[in-house]
C-alpha cells in the first residue's frame, strides 16, 4: 500500500488538495451564496489592502531570514520607532538644528563604520564623503516641508535602528547558533520598546500623513455606488491603497535586487552558510548590516503607512504578529512568498469577517487556522525552500 | 538677661513648631471630609495602582497619572489624610493579564499587606476579584464588567467598588434615552462593535438585549469585534448595517470609537447611522484622536457620538469640584496640556478624594494607621456613602458595588468664540497645526440630568 502511494504520489497530492478545495468550497458555498455580490467584492478589495500592509511587515522579516537566517522578533518595534520618528519630524514645527544633526551623524557613522570601525574614517575622502553625507541629511532635516522632513527622518531613525541593532546584538553572535540570534532579536525588542516609551511615551498620536490627499482633492476613500446585481457601496480606502501600492513597488524592487545584484546574491549566500560565505571572502558583517538597514526602513514605511490609517500606539507591534502567519504561510526566505502570504492572510481575514459575523473568525482564527493547514501540507510554506540535510 | 535668653529661645522653638502647621493651607469648605480624631502625622500611605499605562488604555491611564500626582500635591500640602503623607506607587502591566497577576502577587505577599489598591481594568477586576477577597484587599477601580465587582451571578458583591456605573447598566440607560427620544431616532435598532475580552464585551449582555427590547430598542442579537490593532473595520461595520443597525454602540476607548466613526464615513453613512457607546468614547482623546478622521460637515467624525457621562465635566465651571480641579490645572508651569484634561484625570482627583475620607473614617474608627488593615477598610467602604469633590455620588450600602447614576451626553467640538458648539468645521474653534493638519477642541454635552441607573446585573433588580 505505502508503495503504492509513494509510486503515484505525484498524482495524489494534487488530487488531495482538489477535494480539499471541494470540500472547502461545499462548506462555504451556503454562506457566500447568502451574501450581495458587493459584500464579496468590497471584502476581496479590503482583504487585498489590509494584505498589502502585512506583506510590506513580512517582506522586511524575509529579507533579514533571506540575509541572516534569523526570525526577527524586533521587527514590530522597529516598525513603531520608525512610525515615531516620522511623527516627530513631521508633525513638529520647529526642528532643532542639534536633534537634526545628531540623528544624521549617529546614522552615517554606524552605516560608515559598518565597513572598518572607526578608522575607516582615517582616510580623507572617505571622511569627506561621510561629512558631507551628515550636513546634507541634516539639512534635509531641516527643511520646512513637514512631508519631506518626516520621510528622511524615518529612513535615517529606521536605518540608524537597523544599523545599532545589528552592530550590537546581533554581529557579535555571527558563528554562534542561529538560535542565540533569535533570542537576541526578542531582547532587541524589549530595548525598543523601553527606548521608544522613553521618548515618545505612551500615549496614542494621530498620525496625519494622509491628510495632504484630501487637501490635494483626491477622495479619501474613493467610493463607488453598483447597481443592479452589484447594488451597495463599494469603498477603497485611499490610504490602504497607497500602501499596497508601495508593497508591490517594495516588492518588485526587491525580487530584481536578489536576483540581478551581487548584493542580493551575497545576501541569499550568507544566509545558507555565514561560516563559508566568509571563506569564499564575501563581507558577511556588511551584508548583514545592508539586510538589518534595509528591513528596519521597511518597517518604518509599514509603521508609517499603518499609523496613518489607524493611530501610532504602543499596540502597533502586535500588528507584526499578524503578519507572522504570512511569513510562515509565503515561505521563511521567499520575497515573493511574503507578498502572496500577506495578500492571503489579508483576504481569509476578511472573508471570515463577512462570512462568519459575530464571531471572532477574522480577527483571532481564520489566519491560524489556514497557516496550520498550509503548514501540515506544505511545511516550508508556499514558496518556501525544501530543505535537505545529509545525515 | 539669662531668663530672657531662655525665654527668646523657648518662643523660637514654638515659632518653628508651630510654622509648619500656619503655613499649611487649607482646604476649601465645601470639601466636608470628616474630622480627623486621630493624628496620623510622621506617616505616609501609598496609593498603589497597577493598570495599563503603556497598552491601549495608555490614552486614559496615563493623565490618571497625572491626576493622582496633582491631587496628592494639592491634599498632602493641606495636611494629607490627618497629617498622613500620600505617596503614587504605579506599575504598567501593559493589559497583559499575567503583568497584573505577577504586580497583584507582588504587592499583595508584601508585609503589612496593603490595605487598599487601585485597578483600572475590567479584566484585571475579574481576574483578580476572588484573590482580592481571599487576601482580604478592597480596591477601587474606574470599570464596571458585572462578574469584576459582583460575580458570575451578579449578586455576590465583592471588594472592589466602582467609581463608575456598571457598563451593562450604562447601556441600559442609552436605551433608555433612545428609546424615549422616538422622533429623533424612529425604530432604532443597536448593533454592538467592540474591542473582543473583558472591557469590550462586557455591556452586551443578556439582560441588557432585553431591557432594551423593552425600551422599545432592538439589539442586534449576534456583535461584531475588532483589534485595537485593526487596519481597517469596513466588514464589521456593513455587517451590522446590513442586518438594519441604525446606531452601532462601542465598548472601546480612544482609537476604538475613532475606529468606528471612520468606518462609518467611508461607507458615506454619516446621515443614517448614529455613533454611540460607554462612557469612555466621550473622553477627550477620542475627540483629539478624530482630527485625522473628518465627516463631510469638517468636523471630526466623532462629533454627535452619544455616550454615558457619569461624572462632572471640565465645560460645567460652576461645580466647585472642577472649578478647583481647573484653578490647579491651569496654574501648573507649564498648565495642564489638552490631552490630560480628560474623564481620568479628573478620576485621579475623585480617587485621591476618596483616599483622604476613607482613610480618615477608618483610622477614626480603629484608632490609628497601624490598626487599618483591608479588613477594616473594607468595612468603611461597605457602608460608604460620598461625593469625592462632587464629581460623582457614591453609596455603597447594601451591596452595591458601583455608582448606579448617570447622564447620556454627546460630544461636540467647539465653536470659534467658545459660545457654543461648532456647526461645521467653518465655525469650529482650531488650531492649525504643524503637520499641517487641525485641532478641534472637544466638549461634552449633557443631554439629560444625572438619574438612577437600571439594574441589569443577572438576577437585577429592573431585568424584564
Amino acid at each position: 500500500m505505502a508503495s503504492l502511494v509513494k509510486q503515484n504520489q505525484k498524482i495524489i497530492t494534487p488530487l488531495l488538495w482538489i477535494i480539499g478545495l471541494i470540500v472547502l468550497v461545499a462548506l462555504f458555498a451556503p454562506a457566500i451564496a447568502e451574501q450581495r455580490p458587493a459584500r464579496l467584492v468590497q471584502s476581496g478589495i479590503t482583504g487585498l489592502l489590509v494584505g498589502g500592509v502585512y506583506s510590506l511587515i513580512a517582506l522586511g522579516i524575509v529579507i533579514i531570514n533571506k540575509a541572516s537566517g534569523v526570525f526577527n522578533f524586533a521587527h514590530g518595534w522597529m516598525m513603531l520607532f520608525g512610525g515615531f520618528m516620522f511623527y516627530s519630524f513631521f508633525s513638529v514645527a520647529n526642528i532643532s538644528p542639534f536633534a537634526a544633526g545628531g540623528l544624521a551623524l549617529l546614522t552615517v557613522l554606524l552605516a560608515v563604520t559598518m565597513v572598518g570601525a572607526l578608522r575607516a574614517l582615517r582616510d580623507g575622502r572617505t571622511l569627506l564623503v561621510a561629512a558631507a553625507a551628515v550636513v546634507g541629511v541634516t539639512l534635509l532635516l531641516l527643511v520646512p516641508i513637514p512631508m519631506l522632513r518626516g520621510v528622511v527622518g524615518a529612513i535615517c531613525g529606521g536605518a540608524l535602528i537597523g544599523l545599532a541593532v545589528e552592530r550590537f546584538a546581533i554581529r557579535p553572535l555571527i558563528g554562534q547558533p542561529l538560535f542565540a540570534m533569535v533570542l537576541m532579536t526578542l531582547a532587541a525588542s524589549e530595548l525598543l520598546q523601553g527606548i521608544t516609551q522613553m521618548i515618545w511615551g505612551s500615549v496614542e498620536l494621530p498620525l496625519a500623513v494622509f491628510s495632504p490627499l484630501r487637501e490635494m482633492g483626491i477622495p479619501t476613500p474613493f467610493r463607488f455606488e453598483g447597481t443592479g446585481a452589484f447594488e451597495g457601496t463599494i469603498i477603497v480606502r485611499t490610504e490602504l491603497l497607497a500602501a499596497f501600492i508601495l508593497a508591490l513597488l517594495s516588492f518588485a524592487a526587491f525580487v530584481a535586487f536578489f536576483r540581478f545584484t551581487s548584493v542580493g546574491l551575497a545576501m541569499r549566500a550568507t544566509a545558507e552558510n555565514q561560516k563559508l560565505a566568509q571563506a569564499v571572502g564575501l563581507r558577511v558583517r556588511v551584508i548583514l548590516g545592508v539586510a538589518w538597514a534595509i528591513a528596519a526602513v521597511l518597517a518604518a514605511v509599514a509603521g508609517i503607512l499603518q499609523g496613518g490609517a489607524t493611530s501610532l500606539s504602543l499596540n502597533l507591534p502586535l500588528l507584526a504578529l499578524r503578519a507572522f502567519p504570512a511569513v510562515l504561510l509565503g515561505g521563511l526566505e521567499s520575497v515573493p512568498g511574503a507578498l502572496v502570504g500577506g495578500l492571503v492572510i489579508g483576504l481569509v481575514q476578511e472573508y471570515a469577517n463577512l462570512l462568519f459575523p459575530g464571531t471572532q473568525a477574522g480577527t483571532e482564527l481564520a489566519p491560524y487556522v489556514l497557516l496550520m493547514i498550509v503548514l501540515v501540507i506544505r511545511p516550508d510554506g508556499l514558496f518556501g525552500q525544501k530543505r535537505i540535510e545529509r545525515i | 538677661m539669662r531668663k530672657y535668653l531662655v525665654l527668646l529661645i523657648l518662643a523660637a522653638l514654638t515659632g518653628l513648631l508651630v510654622l509648619p502647621v500656619s503655613a499649611q493651607e487649607a482646604l476649601p469648605d465645601w470639601i466636608e471630609h470628616s474630622a480627623c480624631e486621630v493624628d496620623l502625622t510622621g506617616s505616609t500611605i501609598p496609593i498603589i495602582h497597577f493598570g495599563d499605562i503603556s497598552g491601549s488604555f495608555a490614552f486614559i491611564t496615563q493623565p490618571l497619572l497625572v491626576g493622582f500626582a496633582d491631587a496628592i500635591d494639592y491634599f498632602n500640602a493641606r495636611g494629607g489624610i490627618c497629617g498622613a503623607t500620600m505617596i503614587q506607587d504605579n506599575r504598567d502591566t501593559g493589559g497583559d493579564l499575567s503583568q497584573t497577576q505577577a504586580a497583584y502577587d507582588d504587592y499583595s505577599s508584601r508585609e503589612p499587606k496593603p490595605s487598599m489598591m487601585v485597578l483600572y481594568a475590567s479584566a484585571d477586576a475579574e481576574l483578580l476579584r476572588e484573590q482580592l477577597i481571599e487576601d482580604g484587599i478592597p480596591a477601587l477601580i474606574s470599570a464596571g464588567s458585572v462578574e469584576g465587582l459582583y460575580g458570575e451571578d451578579g449578586q455576590s458583591p465583592g471588594w472592589i467598588y466602582a467609581a463608575n456605573p456598571l457598563y451593562v447598566d450604562q447601556f441600559g440607560n442609552f436605551c433608555e434615552y433612545i428609546g424615549a427620544n422616538a422622533e429623533q431616532f424612529p425604530a432604532p435598532v443597536v448593533g454592538y462593535i467592540s474591542w473582543p475580552g473583558a472591557f469590550g464585551e462586557a455591556a452586551f449582555t443578556p439582560e441588557a438585549i432585553a431591557y432594551c427590547a423593552a425600551q422599545g430598542v432592538t439589539v442586534l442579537p449576534e456583535n461584531e469585534s475588532f483589534l485595537p490593532i485593526s487596519t481597517d473595520i469596513t466588514t464589521q461595520v456593513q455587517n451590522l448595517v446590513d442586518q438594519g443597525a441604525t446606531i452601532l454602540y462601542t465598548n472601546t476607548l480612544a482609537s476604538g470609537p475613532v475606529a468606528v466613526a471612520r468606518a462609518v464615513v467611508d461607507l458615506g453613512l454619516e446621515d443614517t447611522v448614529q455613533i454611540a457607546g460607554v462612557n469612555w468614547t466621550l473622553d477627550t482623546s477620542v475627540g483629539l484622536l478624530s482630527r485625522t478622521v473628518i465627516g463631510a460637515d469638517g468636523l471630526p467624525a466623532v462629533d454627535g457620538l452619544i455616550g454615558s457621562m457619569p461624572f462632572r465635566w471640565w465645560t460645567e465651571r460652576d461645580q466647585p469640584g472642577i472649578q478647583l480641579i481647573t484653578e490647579v490645572a491651569d496654574s501648573k508651569e507649564p498648565p495642564l496640556e489638552p490631552q490630560n484634561r480628560n474623564i481620568a484625570y479628573l478620576l485621579g482627583w475623585s480617587i485621591v478624594d476618596l483616599y483622604v475620607e476613607i482613610y480618615t473614617q477608618t483610622a477614626n474608627r480603629v484608632g490609628g494607621l497601624d490598626a487599618i488593615d483591608g479588613a477594616a477598610v473594607n468595612e468603611t467602604l461597605s457602608n460608604f456613602s460620598y461625593s469625592p469633590l462632587g464629581l460623582y455620588d457614591l453609596n455603597f450600602a447594601d451591596g452595591v458595588r458601583d455608582a448606579v447614576t448617570n447622564r447620556i451626553a454627546i460630544m461636540r467640538f467647539a465653536n470659534a468664540d467658545m459660545s457654543g458648539v461648532a456647526t461645521s468645521g467653518s465655525d469650529a474653534l482650531t488650531l492649525p497645526l504643524a503637520d499641517g493638519t487641525t485641532a478641534f477642541l472637544p466638549i461634552v454635552v449633557p443631554v439629560t440630568e444625572f438619574e438612577e441607573t437600571p439594574d441589569l446585573r443577572p438576577g437585577g433588580a429592573d431585568v424584564p
